[in-house]
């Protein structure tokens, strides 16, 4: 099973904008803002969100790292991601394959 | 005689507190940090070989969450007569005021989530109630830990979800909560003790543990109901809130320790006080 890939967003203070700081593989939204909260925690953020990359629409898709439809398997696994198959983990979902 | 009545005034200190209200608040200031503490140790053992990297970085901050909360809740102590230091790294395993339910590792992930679930929300529920504190030391803490909770009960709701939802699991899932239920409803305890009636009656805790309890199962009877646990754990919606069908079991109950015996086992309780490091131990 694919986990959907969420990208992290984050501002510092209320005035400057949001910029990304990376991305967590969580299976819905609930879970996405707990881990991107505990994993990009080494900063005193004053707002963080957190997006679905498949919602994300790059104006050129050829340049953008944000890719939103699956058309293909290329990017299937861009916005679908692995990611953590190699951790070793275990017993919900090592059944997968994972 | 007055329309209103005036605000009680708040304790700034233990020393400003009625004679009878100390050791309670001192049993229940314990009873919280002891649990805490070894909730973090159980979450610690299960952050390895979690089913993903993000999972496994969670329960991390989680395990490093409770121990924070641990210490700030040890820390509470001083003002009661109490040393901290000596509460966290100088008790025997029998000393130990902690969840019952934890004296035993937590099997799994399933064991893991259910723990989460039921076990670290039902002493959210009980810090909730000090959150209005009169006693201002309890009153002036609280409010962050229950921030980093929230994430806690998050996380615990979704991977209730994600597990429930797999088949073959449903059963260890439901064994797990059933495990933890009935000691997550009676840790909170009788509203009739008479320390726990006193500290409702001076405002110290806000609620009593009926109401906390009542509180608990409403913020977890919605992800059991919706996963298709509750009617198997006898929780029910009901009226206006929801309910448990059995009384928990108070024989052999002692209220100060929030226990009806047994211990932590002393392996469990070296590494709780840190025998490991104690010669690094800082002042």
């Amino acid at each position: 099973m694919k986990e959907p890939v969420y990208e992290v967003f984050a501002r510092k203070t209320r005035e400057e904008p949001l910029r990304h700081i990376g991305w967590v593989n969580a299976m819905d939204g609930d879970l996405a803002r707990v881990y991107a909260w505990k994993t990009y925690d080494e900063q005193n953020w004053a707002e963080m969100c957190v997006i679905p990359r498949s919602a994300i629409i790059p104006v050129d898709p050829g340049e953008s790292q944000f890719v939103t439809a699956a058309r293909d398997d290329h990017e299937d696994e861009i916005v679908h991601s692995r990611g953590t198959g190699s951790y070793g983990g275990g017993d919900v979902a090592g059944r997968e394959g994972r | 005689m007055t329309d209103t009545l005036p605000a009680a005034a708040a304790y700034d200190k233990a020393e400003q507190l009625p004679a009878d209200v100390r050791a309670p608040l001192r049993d229940l200031i314990l009873a919280l940090a002891d649990s805490k503490r070894v909730l973090g140790l159980r979450y610690s053992d299960r952050m390895l070989g979690s089913p993903t990297l993000e999972a496994g970085i969670a329960a991390s901050s989680m395990a490093q969450d409770e121990w924070g909360h641990a210490r700030l809740t040890y820390a509470l102590l001083g003002d009661l007569g109490d040393d901290p230091k000596a509460l966290e790294h100088e008790r025997s395993a029998g000393e130990y005021r902690g969840l019952q339910a934890l004296d035993r590792d937590i099997e799994g992930w399933s064991g893991m989530t259910a723990a989460a679930l039921l076990l670290d929300t039902a002493l959210a529920a009980q810090y909730s109630a000090l959150l209005q504190s009169r006693y201002t030391p309890v009153h002036n803490r609280v409010q962050k830990l229950l921030d980093e909770e929230r994430f806690h009960f998050q996380y615990a709701a979704a991977w209730t979800r994600r597990i429930a939802a797999v088949p073959e699991l449903r059963d260890g899932l439901a064994a797990e909560l059933a495990r933890y239920l009935p000691e997550a409803l009676r840790w909170l305890g009788r509203d009739d003790a008479p320390g726990a009636q006193r500290l409702v009656e001076e405002g110290i805790v806000r609620e009593p543990a009926s109401a906390v309890r009542a509180r608990f199962l409403a913020k977890v009877g919605p992800v059991l109901e919706e996963t298709g646990m509750a009617e198997g754990l006898g929780v029910a919606r009901g009226g206006d809130g929801w309910s448990m069908g059995a009384e928990p079991d108070w024989s052999g109950w002692n209220d100060a320790a929030r226990r009806s015996g047994g211990s932590l086992d002393e392996a469990t309780a070296a590494r709780a006080r840190g025998d490991l490091n104690r010669a690094l131990l800082l002042d």
